[in-house]
């Protein structure tokens, strides 16, 4: 079945930092756009809801017509946003765990400046093998 | 908060008023158009009471005052469901209007965010009005139903009374009250109207007396109008504005109303409400309410309520059918509920509302409870309690309304409203905006402007949602394109674009952009289409077809409008600051291009020695150069006129589809000398309105200086260097101010050099705070100089190790002032020599041979042209002019590698007033070379004869085509001589030595030294003739070479140099070989070189010196025949010893005559094979030891006990004797042998010790002071004579 998912990370400044297009849906023109408009509308209500709970994952926090945002939200307030289709979030809590933990070891490169554009490929390829893993 | 002053209060208290149906006559219309108004538009006006004060009586025994009151009056042809389609398309026609109105701000930039004048348009609140009036009218809810009827008649008309009965009964009536929707039996009014223009009232007073006759005194009135004659009465433009939307401005609405009929229209509204409306409904209020108690009211009639409903569920569900009819209990209620409501009973209505809302949900009359959801929701608003009861309400009506598919659509969009505007009062912006994104229906218009209130409703929630705001403005915009309203999407991208103004979001960056661009084309206001298309054209990260798109619409609009575009912030191709070079010439100058990119610092050090040092300098030209030029420059750099500034700057296409770039040049900015002084103290603080105005208009400059102009193609995602120039052509300050260039043909692009790279070193942070960046850009032009261009003929690239040439350098001058004092320096002698003026025409072979008359006595020569390896050119050169200056290089490749080669050349300008006083050319090349013949040679001292050595040279090929023909090998200096101790052919079998082919041979080396004096022999080393040895075959007619001569002499020099330094040993005994070769003809491709060459292989320093200093040779007859019968042998033998090293030896020999044994011939043999095979060197310590060994050996075996000395050592058994350096003795030795046979003569040792005369500079080396020598063996043969 096919499915949408566009996963992005957002720096602390709103600045998407890895971007990733995860869905097994054949892939529209438009829909690039259309996943970061919504995505970033989205930010909004993270911005809300991040602060009244404790919780890191926010799950299914906006939607647009049949996507669905669920959001997972560091420490440092990284946020990492993944639109998908409302029926298979089961391993989206997993995946965006794991992502973290990947996350973390790019964090932990020296060479890494937090919050500019994440470009190893090492990251970029066990991102997607997650996502084909959980999504 | 009173809910009646909330904008849903007023809302619905001017919505939800009684409705009353107007009939009237043809002729009462047309009375009331000479006012250019309709009869309901003329009395509209009056309709509203803001203070009506009428106490009101409904289910309670406690009346209340109605102070607000409105009636909404309808003809009877308009009260009907409105048609779908008119609706639209007037909803279509008001949106275009609003779009129309505000043309004039479409082109101004985006205003803030948040400012208040952009918040929600006017026509929002207009639209929303007419969408709730398109649902007005329904049969499911009673509010819109006609409470009562207004019938009226023209005076003009005939039989008026007849009209009136004929009005109500004509089947024109609206459908609800001939369906039975509604009661039919309504109020009725009579009105009779006169104008007062036609003839005077006395017939309409008659006619009003007769009307009361017939229906009763209180219904009916008369009313006058059109009393003013001259129809110039100017009324407030207020009173009528609502009711005309276009009202020509010519036109006096109302112009025939005096104040007179005004206020008669004013009472007779006042009566009809007071009196005969609210009076009614408070009646049938109160009747409805008794009936309804008394059926439904209490448990018992619930009871049954619930259980005949039960019974009822069978019946089939058909929403369009009437399945209540007015006089149904329902529908009743209802009613009831409504007038409540409009009678502002909330608390009745609510009750009553609530009561019939579970009947209707049991019927699964779901349109009819909707509604009754709907109004109980605004019952509590009004109320102004339970605000969740009410907002739940809402929303179930709100999904009821949508569950009955499309025939609800309406009238969830008006509940929708409705509720928005609840939530609105309660400042709950974000609800609202999600229930206007669910308002949205596919009709793209509509829910175009839906979505546009969501977003503003986002801009005003707490806190704001930029973000979501930014979203429904595009899905709105989006849908505006689609109806073709691109005013109004234009307007809603504008406002977005201050959203995500600067976005890193790069897709919806693209697409705000790019659309909005597109469609300000559409409109044709190119300008700014192109200003927003240029944010997207550096889309990297698109699909190739998206940029090809994107950059097709761009070209397509500067094509429509037909000039070429200048853009400040055109982003491709980018152009990448950092690889910024410049590259000019003030003293120093380039050969060429790739010269300028050395290092600076390289240069220096080689033109330490040349250029003038800086204390003199200071006294010349620099001080003249501050005098000419103003302080602020002084930091500048400095060009020559007529002279080209080079600037190299990448360019990066970031697309994956090929850009084309045309007329790639600088800008630049030249300001005359005597100006520019003026002008100093502004020039700084307008620097950037400077900049921006000089890249406007930049081409009145053409005369000062010319600029080059580069086209080229940068393909998908190419970067490419592009080098620009620019050559100012008078003397004054130029500034490069930055890069122009086009696009396609169309577009201009500029690129500001100095804010950039401003930006870029303040970026890096405050390493060079002292550099200020601009200063590269600036520079100094001073008066056009002569200039040297230098150029080395026919160099190389790659060579062989060993490789001589002739090489030609060519210095030309372009300019007609002369240069003079030229000085070159060369970074690599031992690559690179300078030859005499007369060597230029040579030829490489040729030159080298020998000569029969040979006159080398000039040659040192040039050893004082150079110094500290400057070559000062003859002072009487001067170059100018068209003639060039051709001077003689000698190349050999010296040792294998890649080695870059910097020639410096100084020279002095001949004109003496000029600002420089003299300028460098600096050249630099490469040259690889590759290994050849590898050439080492292995010298051993000849154990049988003093001063000669065996020398064993090794040659291995190690070319990988290349077949080498030995010509020569010469050893340097006349105190060598050199000899074959083979023939030439079976050294070289085959004639030559192949790739990989190694071989060794053999010569004799025979030292013709005599004398001790050390000083003399240095002295002459360095210009001596050598000794030669033909090494080609016989049938080669070549001569043999001169290794004196210049360019072979000079490298073995720099060679002797260099390999002095490796091998850093001060030894004197020590020969230079130098081995030629030359290609094999045959190997050379005719192709490539034409030219015979030369390979010259040197050796230096190769020592001499042997394990010990001392060495000698015992010298005698080998066989001797005597006659043993007469005495015994005396054989007279001689030792002649020698001192190599430079101290005063002392050397002793003591003789033992211990057995040696004539027997044993195979110790003998086997020493003498091992000194057979000793022309390897070996260490001396090893030396010394193998030796004692042997020693001992041989002492062991000598103790035979039988066997007696065959001979013995006559004369003295020790001698001991003084050795001048470098000198010899002789001393005789003599033995006694008692019988015939060999005898090995080697029982004797010598033993030396250096005395240290001159040993201060040997200190810290290992050499031997003294040792201990066993003899050699010396095969002595006696015969005895017969």
């Amino acid at each position: 079945m096919a499915t949408t998912a566009c996963f992005i990370i957002v720096s602390r400044n709103d600045i998407p930092i890895y971007e990733a297009e995860v869905g097994s849906a054949a892939k529209r023109e438009d829909a690039a756009q259309l996943h970061q408009f919504i995505l970033h509308a989205a930010l909004d209500i993270v911005q809300d809801l991040a602060w009244t709970t404790s919780a890191m994952f926010l799950k299914g926090i906006d939607k647009f017509n049949d996507l669905v945002v669920s959001v997972y939200v560091t420490a440092g307030h990284t946020r990492f946003m993944l639109l998908h289709n409302p029926h298979n979030d089961d391993g989206i809590k997993s995946f965006f765990q794991e992502v973290h933990e990947l996350y973390v070891k790019i964090l932990l490169n020296p060479l890494y400046l937090p919050g500019s554009r994440i470009t190893s490929s090492h990251f970029d390829t066990k991102v997607r093998a997650l996502a084909r893993k959980y999504l | 908060m009173d809910p009646g002053t909330t904008p849903l209060g007023k809302m619905l208290l001017e919505e939800i008023t009684p409705v009353v149906m107007v009939l009237r006559t043809p002729l009462v219309e047309e009375a009331c158009l000479k006012n250019d108004l309709s009869f309901i538009q003329m009395l509209s006006p009056f309709c509203t009471f803001s203070n009506i004060d009428v106490p009101v009586r409904t289910s309670s025994d406690q009346p209340y005052r109605l102070q607000k009151f409105k009636l909404r009056l309808f003809y009877e042809s308009d009260i009907r469901q409105p048609n779908l389609e008119v609706a639209k398309e007037r909803l279509k026609q008001v949106i275009t209007q609003a779009g129309e109105k505000d043309n004039s701000e479409l082109c101004s930039d985006p205003p803030p965010i948040g400012s208040e004048s952009e918040i929600l348009p006017s026509w929002f609140e207009f639209f929303n009005k007419e969408l709730v009036r398109t649902v007005s009218f329904s049969d499911h809810e009673a509010f819109d139903h006609p409470v009562a009827c207004l019938l009226v008649v023209s005076s003009k008309d005939e039989q008026p009374i007849n009209r009136f009965v004929d009005l109500f009964n004509t089947n024109k009536l609206p459908s609800l009250l001939n369906d039975g929707a509604m009661d039919p039996k309504i109020l009725k009014h009579y009105l009779l109207v006169h104008d007062n223009q036609d003839r005077s009232s006395e017939k309409a007073t008659k006619l009003l007396t007769e009307m009361k006759n017939t229906f009763g005194t209180n219904d009916c009135h008369m009313l006058c109008i059109n009393s003013s004659q001259d129809g110039q009465i100017e009324h407030q433009d207020s009173l009528w504005a609502p009711c005309k939307s276009v009202a020509s401005p010519n036109q006096h609405l109302g112009c025939l109303l005096n104040i007179d009929d005004l206020n008669e229209i004013k009472d007779l509204m006042q009566e009809l409400s007071s009196k005969h409306i609210i009076p009614y409904m408070e009646q049938k209020v109160r009747a409805l309410n008794q009936q309804v108690s008394a059926t439904r009211k209490g448990f018992r009639n619930q009871i049954k309520n619930l259980w005949w409903r039960k019974g009822k569920e069978d019946t089939p569900d058909s929403p369009s059918g009437l399945m209540y009819t007015f006089s149904s209990i329902e529908s009743q209620i209802r009613v009831l509920g409504d007038y409540a409501f409009m009678l502002r009973d909330y608390e009745l209505a609510l009750s009553n509302y609530r009561l019939i809302s579970t009947d209707y949900k049991l019927d699964k009359a779901w349109k009819r409870y909707a509604g009754v959801q709907e109004m109980m929701g605004l019952a509590y608003f009004m109320l102004d309690q339970s605000r969740k009861e009410a907002e739940y309400c809402m929303e179930n009506a709100f999904n009821t309304y949508l569950k009955i598919g499309s025939s609800g659509q309406q009238n969830a969009t008006r509940c929708g409203l409705w509720w928005i505007e609840m939530l609105k009062t309660r400042d709950q912006y974000k609800e609202a905006a999600t229930v206007y994104f669910r308002i949205c229906s596919e009709e793209s218009l509509h829910s175009a402007v839906m979505l546009e209130q969501a977003s503003y409703c986002y801009l005003l929630s707490q806190p704001r949602m930029l973000h979501k705001y930014g979203f429904h403005l595009v899905l709105s915009g989006d849908r505006y394109k689609k109806c073709d309203q691109i005013k109004h999407a234009i307007r809603t991208y504008r406002s977005a674009i201050s959203v995500y103004k600067g976005t890193t979001w790069s897709y919806i960056k693209d697409h705000v952009y790019f659309h909005i661009g597109q469609w300000y084309a559409f409109l044709g206001m190119y300008d700014v289409a192109f200003t927003h298309l240029l944010e997207v054209l550096t889309c990297s990260h698109q699909s190739k077809t998206t940029q090809e798109l994107f950059l097709r619409e761009f070209l397509q609009i500067v094509q429509r409008t037909g000039k070429t575009f200048e853009a400040l912030k055109l982003q491709l191709p980018v152009i990448n600051i950092s690889s910024l070079k410049v590259v000019f010439e003030d003293h120093r100058t380039y050969a060429s291009p790739a010269v300028a990119s050395v290092r600076e610092s390289l240069w220096r050090s080689l033109e330490e020695d040349m250029i003038p040092s800086l204390s003199t300098a200071r006294t010349n030209w620099l001080e003249l150069q501050s005098k000419l030029l103003p302080k602020k420059y002084k930091e500048s750099n400095i060009c020559v006129a007529g002279e080209a500034i080079k600037v190299d700057i990448e360019f990066e296409n970031p697309l994956k589809i090929p850009i084309s770039i045309s007329s790639v040049s600088l800008i630049c900015e030249l300001s005359e000398l005597d100006e520019m002084t003026s002008d100093t103290s502004h020039s700084a603080t307008e620097l950037w309105n400077d900049e921006h105005k000089l890249l406007g208009d930049m081409s009145s400059d053409a005369s000062l200086f010319t600029l080059s102009e580069v086209d080229f193609t940068l393909g998908g995602d190419e970067t490419k260097l592009v080098q620009l120039t620019v050559t100012p052509k008078v003397e004054g300050s130029l500034r490069i101010v930055g890069i122009r260039w086009k696009l396609s043909g169309s577009v201009v692009g500029y690129y500001s050099l100095e804010s950039n790279l401003g930006k870029r070193k303040t970026a890096k942070g405050r390493r060079k705070p002292k550099h200020s960046p601009g200063n590269d850009l600036k520079f100094v032009v001073i008066k056009s100089l002569p200039k040297l261009e230098g150029f080395i003929h026919s160099l190389p690239e790659k060579a062989y190790a060993g490789d001589l040439r002739h090489l030609v350098l060519e210095l030309r001058n372009q300019s007609e002032f002369s240069v003079k004092n030229l000085k070159m320096k060369i970074s690599h002698p031992r690559f690179l020599n300078i030859g005499d003026h007369e060597d230029l025409n040579l030829e490489i072979p040729d030159c080298l041979e020998k000569k029969t008359n040979v006159e080398q006595t000039d040659v040192p020569a040039d050893s004082k042209k150079v110094s500290h390896g400057v070559f000062l050119f003859p002072e009487d050169i001067s170059i100018e002019g068209e003639r060039p200056l051709l001077w003689p290089l000698w190349l050999r490749a010296a040792v294998p590698g890649t080695i870059s080669l910097y020639i410096v050349i100084y020279y002095e300008m001949g004109d003496a007033s000029s600002v420089m006083r003299y300028r460098t050319l600096r050249m630099h090349y490469n040259l690889q070379v590759l290994p050849s013949l590898d050439v080492s040679f292995t010298i051993s001292p000849c154990p049988s004869k003093l001063q000669e050595f065996l020398v064993r040279m090794d040659v291995v090929n190690k070319t990988s085509s290349e077949s080498f023909q030995v010509n020569q090998l010469s050893s340097v200096g006349w105190q060598w001589e050199i000899s074959l101790l083979q023939a030439v052919d079976a050294i070289f079998p085959s004639q030559s030595l192949i790739a990989g082919q190694a071989l060794s041979c053999f010569f004799m080396l025979k030292s013709l030294r005599k004398s001790s004096r050390t000083e003399e022999k240095i002295s002459s080393l360095s210009r001596s003739p050598g000794s030669d040895v033909r090494l080609a075959p016989e049938g080669n007619k070549d001569a043999l070479f001169d290794i004196c001569c210049s360019p072979l002499a000079d490298f073995h020099d720099c060679e002797r140099l260099q390999q002095h330094e490796l091998s850093n040993q001060e030894d004197t005994n020590t020969v230079d070989f130098i081995l030629i070769s030359r290609p094999l003809k045959s190997d050379i491709n005719p192709g490539t070189s034409d030219a015979p060459r030369l390979f010259s292989h040197h050796a230096c320093h190769c020592s001499t010196a042997s394990a010990s200093p001392i060495s000698w040779v015992v010298a005698g007859p080998r066989t001797k025949c005597h006659d043993f019968s007469v005495s015994f042998c005396e054989i007279n033998l001689r030792m002649i010893i020698y001192n190599a090293s430079d101290a005063v030896a002392s050397v002793g020999i003591n003789t033992h005559d211990s057995p040696g044994g004539n027997v044993q011939l195979s110790d003998g043999n086997t020493v003498a094979s091992g000194n057979q095979a000793g022309w390897h060197s070996l260490s001396p310590v090893d030396d010394i030891k193998i030796n004692s060994d042997v020693l001992g050996s041989n002492v062991g075996k000598s103790q035979s006990p039988e066997s007696v000395s065959p001979f013995i050592w006559s004369g003295t058994s020790s001698t001991r004797v003084q050795l001048e350096p470098m000198s010899s003795t002789e001393i005789p030795l003599q033995i006694c042998v008692f019988s015939p046979g060999t005898y090995d003569l080697s029982n004797y040792v010598l033993n030396w010790n250096l005395l240290h005369v001159n040993n201060e500079e040997n200190v810290g080396k290992t050499k031997q002071t003294s040792g201990t020598s066993p003899g050699y063996p010396y095969y002595l043969t006696v015969l005895p004579s017969d």
